[in-house]
């Protein structure tokens, strides 16, 4: 209880010397109105009328894929990472999966209520179309691939809610489909990274492709990417718990 | 109530939020709550972003030139797009973060049958 107190007044120290060195000093220079250069140098050069363009008035697309591609870049493939950590620490053998399979097939089958499904059909609709237009639209309107993939995640785990993970894979959204378009998602975009170099330009630098292709592709790969594979990880997130547990104790042959 | 003061009470408000996740991860035993702490700490640091981004100017304008306005006029009321852009990232690795952690957790629940850090240590030291 002792430590409990102490740490507790340590952050309460630490929040008044953060507060004193925000509001007295200003550290962070709040409130002046002015952009600080780097964010000038961004917003003056990516769509600048006759000059350089980025091809994205958009300037945090522009930013994200254009001037920092290798971040991006690298940041899909820390998803990948986690994705396939993911799915690699909840693995099932074949046998297991197959066991799994039989065990699901003989539990009842559930849904909710037919006002819940009808409404959240046309929800879902709604839900898939804006998603799609954020991500299509990303270098045009606030947007891109990743805030399309996430709106895109939050429609699967609607459908995980009302309808079951079987309806999913009754309609073909099994395991292995999922990771197929993730895969492809992640194709789209390693592809249009390596395009350039082919165009005797460097790695990455999409300017060479025509118009705003570059910008479209890879919105449009990281769109696939990021909802299924958010999808993938639901799918095997999605095997009843109890089904689970009496597999990974190994009490069913 | 000046729009300057509003940006300094918000950020002092985002600050606190900040060392609460911190204080949340360091006491509580639970791991569930830890992410549930983490992940308001996360949330924080990303808005504190954001509101560094803004600038205080009366027409102000999202960093998207559209042609309705004169280009010397748009670097005049755009915000700024960087701290944007590095959010962007944050919010989608703090999401795959959160999968893998959740994954975790989920297995050793169903391992140990306890999320709770204090209990799976003892069952460490005590079986096997």
């Amino acid at each position: 209880m002792k430590r409990d107190a102490l740490v507790a007044v340590s952050f309460l120290l630490a929040f008044v010397v953060i507060s004193y060195a925000v509001t007295v000093e200003n550290v962070l220079g709040l409130g002046s109105g002015k952009l600080r250069p780097l964010g000038e140098f961004y917003l003056g050069h990516s769509f600048a009328p006759g000059g350089m363009t980025s091809h994205s008035p958009e300037v945090v697309t522009a930013i994200v894929w254009n001037y920092r591609g290798f971040d991006t870049l690298f940041e899909t493939f820390v998803f990948f990472l986690a994705i396939i950590g993911t799915l690699s620490i909840l693995r099932l053998t074949g046998d297991e999966e197959r066991i799994v399979k039989g065990m699901e097939r003989a539990e009842p089958h559930r849904h909710m209520d037919l006002i819940v499904r009808v409404i959240t059909r046309l929800v879902l609709l709604m839900i898939i179309a804006i998603s799609a237009s954020i991500a299509l639209h990303g270098h045009l309107t606030p947007g891109g691939g990743f805030q399309g993939g996430s709106a895109m995640a939050v429609a699967a785990l609607l459908l995980f809610a009302v309808f079951s993970k079987f309806t999913l894979e009754r309609r073909g959204l099994t395991l292995g489909h999922t990771l197929g378009a993730y895969a492809a998602g992640i194709a789209v975009i390693l592809i249009t990274a390596y395009v350039p170099l082919a165009l005797g330009g460097r790695f990455l630098q999409i300017n060479l492709l025509p118009g705003e292709m570059g910008l479209f592709n890879l919105d449009v790969g990281e769109y696939l990417a990021v909802s299924f594979g958010f999808l993938s990880v639901f799918l095997i997130l999605g095997v009843s718990e109890w089904i689970f547990k009496r597999v990974l104790r190994g009490e069913v042959r | 109530m000046s729009a300057g003061f509003l940006m300094f009470y918000s950020v002092l408000v985002l600050f606190g939020m900040v060392l609460l996740g911190i204080y949340g991860v360091v006491t509580r035993s639970n791991m569930i709550k830890k992410i549930i702490m983490l992940n308001v700490m996360g949330d924080a640091i990303n808005m504190l972003f954001i509101i560094i981004g803004y600038r205080l100017v009366y027409p102000v304008f999202p960093p998207i030139y559209e042609g309705h306005l004169s280009f010397e006029e748009f670097l005049r009321t755009a915000v700024d797009p960087v701290p944007q852009a590095l959010v962007l990232t944050a919010v989608v690795i703090g999401m795959a973060m959160n999968i893998l952690l959740s994954a975790y957790v989920i297995q050793i629940y169903r391992l140990y049958g306890t999320a709770d850090v204090r209990d799976i240590a003892q069952l460490r030291r005590g079986g096997r």
